[in-house]
């Protein structure tokens, strides 16, 4: 089949589908332990077209710096995960080039690797947070009632669109690459760098991302690297994609954490001091350990008030692909136990939890953990109100309590239960990415009146790209089909930063904006074309140091609550999701119909994760098993799924919400399952045998 | 790749020509038993491959007033679009719930029933209803009752060098029955299981009962059955408990977590028929 | 070996090997990139074609099994006025994939609406478990497909009536 000799003649828009004249695919020697050293490399004989990259061949670094932490291009002596990349193979068939790298003969002195990171030794520590509020030790002595929990969560595939991969090619006086990636600026640098080149010297053109759930921040500029060490030394464009299978296994994945929590109440059931201590495992390397850790622990002590807290964290490392960011960088995990606290307090004093977190929530004014005041309204009433009418909550709170308290056996009347959390999504903009954390976007208008975006991130989907240009045409007064976004090029397109954390909304939108409200300003005074430059400097991060946290984490946040429905079969156990309701404020809303339906579809995910999907623990060897047992939940086994937004103000901001649903639903299912049940679980997905074992001792014992 | 030899027969008795001389082959129709276990590109394959997909006799549907009979090629999406009250509702329940809609328009019910590895959804059912199926080979034509395609280790035995080419189901109505899939919903795993039961009654006596469960292992328990005959519906507590002991004090290759939900769904018929 | 078939409406002939699926054979061979190879199991819906009018995963289908039978893979269904409606349909629901599962998406809807012209939303729904992706908006297929369905009839309805 023919190729063409310049990718944008394909006219193709996915990597999967380049094909150039004369192209080498890339397969990958992956190491075959999860610890220890390779001694030697030693390939089959290859025919000629077909050639082995070593370390040695590298003409510039063999790492790339992922927010500060240096990750090999190919292990070089000690490898730290399983199926590390250690040398490439580069051939004009993909599947001969895949069996040459399987039969590379490696030496090796394996050690045992680092797999326990709930307990683990103090080299195992990447990051530690501490923050102390308040006398904890003291509220907790003299505390009446106090609840004690750990909460795990696994680990995460995220099941992307398209698996990974990169293209790389001269082109002219450049060197060209194309790949799906959420930062495009961090592939070229990471490029030139392991080339030993200038930057600028470096394209990159990024493909159709799909839907990426943060799987594809910062791994894409390794295979980038890879693609690129082969076209430069095979002088040919080159090309690496990896197999679903190898995606699965070898890249990052979310990261799994357990949480333990200590919360006590006063005598009016109002919290009066948590005690948090959280274990992240960020995998080999962790190049998102910081931040990761840093969410986590902000995230700890959830949407309460609460004047004694003592939070200490640890990302510690392990012999694991790294690990790191699915749906947001690790807010998820602290929401799922926070929450989880939450009900089972609220349970414990015979409390509706809709009541107990009202008492307990954060309010407009209420100290944070940081020192500084909360500035914004959280709207826990309203939101809790219309879900709670949405969701007909409180009449089947109080229903399935009456219900699971008198049950004698898995036949007497429904196991049904109900389950409400609420919790923030971050602006996001606290998340420096190691670069120099400012983002630019460029427009420019012609005398036709055409605007055109120029920008580097490449929206994940149409709806975002169609929300920049609603945001532009409504600001420069034209027509939406008179916007256009310049294809992202970083040859062409400044340096917008990476696109994670809903950011296409908080902050390539806005930029958008503003830049499309400065070209407008200036019509007036000079003709066109026109042409201007928006700058957006990420503000102070948030600081932890020697047992304090400062900053203010929850400017811009974005607050909203689930509800989650869920009923077993008696028989079976299985767990059935009957309804998902999902309420959210995010500020001024572009296009409401969008919003909604991204957060529908982000729902279908938590679901999916709350039901099915956990990676299996963490172990040595992952076999092709566990690939073809992981699945997403189908469209016909997902419930009725239900979003109400509110009406955002005119001027309000935008906030990013798209990942509020992996904050909320899953506490909201565990708190609904536990109801069901009669039983308390600490983890998701939960295993039938789990729910089968007391309901067998009911059931076998009872007498009707 | 190691080079296969394809043989695609018009009839069954080429079919059996070709398994009589390599009694090995690999015996293929729709293949996704076979293929949901290989994740390269390239399929491997012993060296040689009987593929029975389009052989026109595997792929008639009869029906009589007491039986269903079923082709072994016969897809489950054609058994599903079957008209309605020609299949057993505990069939259709479950090849419903078997993958998606395009697995099933490839995977046949002569492919689900002689997994060699486990056993498929269709396996409780179709033992609940004692399917006879009918295995060919050089020697000739032989029906076996579904019950029998199972070893003494209760793990699948399937007669080697045979072609099943057709299974009849009786089609008498049951008054009671059910079928639920517990375990991983999108690939069989050691907790995936089927359990299929079904009752009579004549003026309220009971008049036949079946329970078949199967996954890795699969259990039936005639014995115990046939204690349920004669009692009366709906069933006393005392009747109840009686069964259910019966069955917990059954010594079977189950693991703890099957072992506990294979109970629940004992006590699920039960409780049924008790009311 | 060498097999004959009909890929989209034309006959073609094709040398294979007795282990390859048929997946790859459409697209390398025959440059269908419409027909992608991904999770190879079957499971994902990316690799969707009608076999003989029935709609399979080709990952799962060994070339071998083409032989003398009439394949279709998206470029032939997109000449068609069903996919037309589905299309249409899907837009005017709003319904907007992330591009990657599109393919199966209108497959999965093409077969539904065949043998279903009113489908209710659990059928759509559980046509749709043959493609699996992070995109899926439950509420908006079943739009779509309702939409689809309605364009569909009423295009057959106008062809009756001439």
């Amino acid at each position: 089949m023919a190729g063409s000799d310049k990718p944008q003649d394909t006219a193709k828009t996915d990597l999967e589908d380049m094909e150039l004249n004369g192209m080498v695919y890339v397969a990958t020697v992956r190491s075959p332990i999860a610890r220890g050293k390779i001694l030697s490399i030693i390939p089959p004989v290859l025919p000629p077209g077909y050639r082995i990259i070593l370390p040695q061949d590298i003409p510039g670094e063999n790492h790339i710096v992922s927010f500060g932490t240096e990750v090999p291009i190919l292990a070089s002596g000690s490898v730290s995960y399983l199926g590390e990349p250690l040398a490439l193979i580069a051939g004009p068939d993909s599947v001969r080039a895949a069996s040459f790298a399987a039969a590379v003969q490696i030496d090796y002195e394996a050690e045992e690797p680092l797999l326990n990171w709930e307990s683990f030794s103090s080299g195992q520590v990447l990051a530690k947070r501490v923050a102390v509020v308040g006398d904890p030790d003291l509220a907790f002595s003299i505390a009446r009632q106090a609840l004690e929990s750990t909460f795990t969560t696994g680990s995460i595939e995220h099941y992307y669109s398209e698996p990974q991969g990169a293209l790389a090619c001269f082109d002219y006086d450049k060197f060209a690459i194309w790949c799906a990636t959420q930062w495009p600026y961090h592939v070229r640098d990471s490029v030139a760098l392991v080339l030993g080149c200038k930057a600028s010297e470096v394209a990159v053109r990024p493909t159709r991302l799909g839907v990426h759930l943060d799987g594809k921040l910062w791994y894409p500029s390794l295979l980038a690297c890879h693609a690129a060490l082969a076209a430069y030394l095979c002088r040919r464009p080159a090309k690496i994609l990896l197999q679903r299978r190898e995606d699965f296994l070898y890249t990052p994945k979310r990261a799994s954490s357990s949480i333990s929590l200590r919360a006590a109440v006063d005598p009016n059931g109002r919290l009066s001091a948590i005690d948090a201590r959280i274990a992240v495992n960020v995998g080999a390397y962790g190049p998102l350990a910081e931040e990761t850790l840093s969410q986590i622990c902000l995230a700890a002590t959830g949407v309460y008030s609460c004047p004694n807290v003592r939070i200490e964290g640890y990302a510690v490392t392990t012999n694991t692909p790294p690990m790191g960011a699915f749906g947001g960088l690790g807010a998820g995990q602290a929401f799922f136990a926070i929450e989880s606290e939450a009900a089972r307090l609220a349970q414990f004093l015979g409390e509706d939890p809709l009541d107990w977190k009202s008492r307990n929530v954060l309010k407009k004014g209420s100290r944070l953990i940081t020192g500084e005041v909360l500035k914004d309204d959280t709207k826990y009433d309203e939101i809790a109100s219309k879900l709670a009418l949405a969701s007909d909550y409180r009449r089947k709170y109080a229903c399935y309590e009456l219900v699971r308290k008198r049950r004698t056996d898995r036949y007497d009347g429904p196991m049904r239960g109900i389950g409400f959390s609420f919790a923030y999504q971050s602006a996001g903009v606290f998340f420096s990415g190691g670069d120099s954390n400012v983002y630019t976007v460029e427009a420019s208008l012609d005398k036709d009146l055409h605007l055109v975006i120029k920008t580097s991130a490449a929206a994940s989907s149409e709806s975002v790209r169609r929300i920049w240009c609603e945001t532009a045409s409504a600001a420069v007064d034209i027509p939406p089909e008179s916007v256009s976004i310049a294809p992202p090029d970083t040859d062409r397109s400044p340096n917008s930063g990476p696109l994670t954390l809903s950011r296409g909304i908080t902050v390539i939108n806005r930029l958008v904006e503003r830049v499309c409200t400065a070209i407008q300003k200036k019509r007036f005074r000079d003709p066109l074309p026109l042409t201007a430059r928006a700058v957006y400097r990420l503000p102070k991060p948030v600081r932890w140091e020697e047992g304090h946290v400062s900053g203010q984490p929850l400017e811009g946040a974005a607050w909203g609550g689930a509800v989650v429905e869920v009923e077993l079969d008696p028989w079976t156990l299985e767990i059935r999701p009957v309804g998902v309701w999902i309420c959210a404020d995010g500020g001024r809303i572009v296009a409401p119909a969008r919003a909604e339906a991204s957060l529908r579809v982000a729902a279908a995910s938590a679901v999916s994760l709350c039901l099915r999907e956990r990676l299996p623990a963490e172990s040595e060897h992952i076999s092709d098993e566990s690939f073809f047992e992981y699945g997403i939940l189908g469209a016909n086994e997902l419930p009725p799924i239900h979003v109400e937004l509110l009406q955002g103000d005119k001027r309000d901001e935008s906030k990013g919400i798209g990942e509020l649903p992996f904050n909320t639903v899953p506490a909201a299912f565990l708190a609904a399952l536990s109801q069901a049940a009669g039983m308390a679980f600490h983890t998701i997905p939960v295993q039938p045998a789990d729910l089968a074992a007391p309901a067998a001792e009911a059931a076998g014992g009872d007498a009707k | 790749m190691l080079v296969s030899e394809i043989y695609t027969p018009k009839t069954v008795e080429e079919a059996i020509t070709v398994l009589s001389r390599y009694p090995d082959a690999l015996i293929f129709a729709g293949g996704t038993d076979y293929l949901r276990d290989q994740a390269d590109v390239e399929i491997s394959f012993p060296r040689e491959v009987l593929s029975v997909a389009g052989i026109p006799e595997l792929r008639q549907v009869n029906l009589t007033e007491r039986f269903l009979e079923i082709g072994a090629a016969v897809t489950l999406s054609e058994i599903l679009e079957l008209k309605e009250n020609a299949v057993p509702s505990l069939l259709s329940d479950a090849l419903r719930g078997v993958a998606s809609p395009a697995i099933r328009n490839l995977a046949t019910i002569g492919g689900n029933l002689a997994s060699g590895s486990r056993f498929m959804d269709s396996w409780a059912v179709l033992a609940c209803l004692d399917t006879l199926v009918e295995a060919r080979d050089e020697l000739g034509a032989r029906w076996i009752n579904v019950n029998r395609l199972v070893s003494p280790e209760g793990k699948p035995a399937i007669p080697k060098a045979s072609l099943l080419t057709r299974i009849r189901i009786p089609i008498d109505p049951w008054d009671i029955s059910a079928f639920k899939k517990i375990g991983p919903k999108n690939y069989p795993c050691p907790e995936s299981a089927a359990f299929a039961f079904a009752a009579r009654a004549d003026k309220g006596i009971v008049s036949d009962f079946r329970l078949a469960f199967a996954g890795e292992r699969a259990l039936r328990l005639r014995e115990i059955e046939s204690r349920l005959l004669g009692m009366r519906l709906p069933l006393s507590q005392k009747d109840r408990k009686q069964i259910q002991s019966q069955y917990r004090a059954t010594e079977d290759p189950l693991s703890p977590g099957l072992r506990l939900q294979f109970n629940a769904l004992i006590d699920g018929a039960l409780d049924l028929l008790s009311r | 070996m060498t097999i004959s078939f009909i890929l989209n409406g034309e006959d073609v002939t094709v040398g294979i090997r007795s282990g390859d699926r048929l997946a790859p054979i459409l697209r390398h061979h025959f440059g269908l990139l419409g027909v992608q190879t991904d999770c190879l199991h079957g499971v994902c819906g990316r690799c969707l074609i009608f076999l003989n009018g029935s709609l399979v995963p080709s990952c799962m289908v060994p070339a071998f099994r083409a032989r003398g039978g009439e394949i279709i893979t998206i470029e032939g269904f997109s000449q068609t006025e069903e996919y037309r409606d589905i299309v249409d349909g899907f837009r005017q629901a709003g319904l907007e994939t992330c591009g990657f599962c599109e393919t199966g998406k209108i497959l999965a809807a093409a077969a539904l609406l065949e043998k279903r012209p009113r489908p209710v939303p659990e059928e759509i729904l559980v046509a749709f478990s043959s493609v699996s992706c992070r995109c899926s908006d439950p509420d908006l297929l079943v739009k779509g497909v309702q939409a689809a369905a309605e364009l569909r009839a009423g295009r057959l309805y106008r062809r009756a009536r001439q």
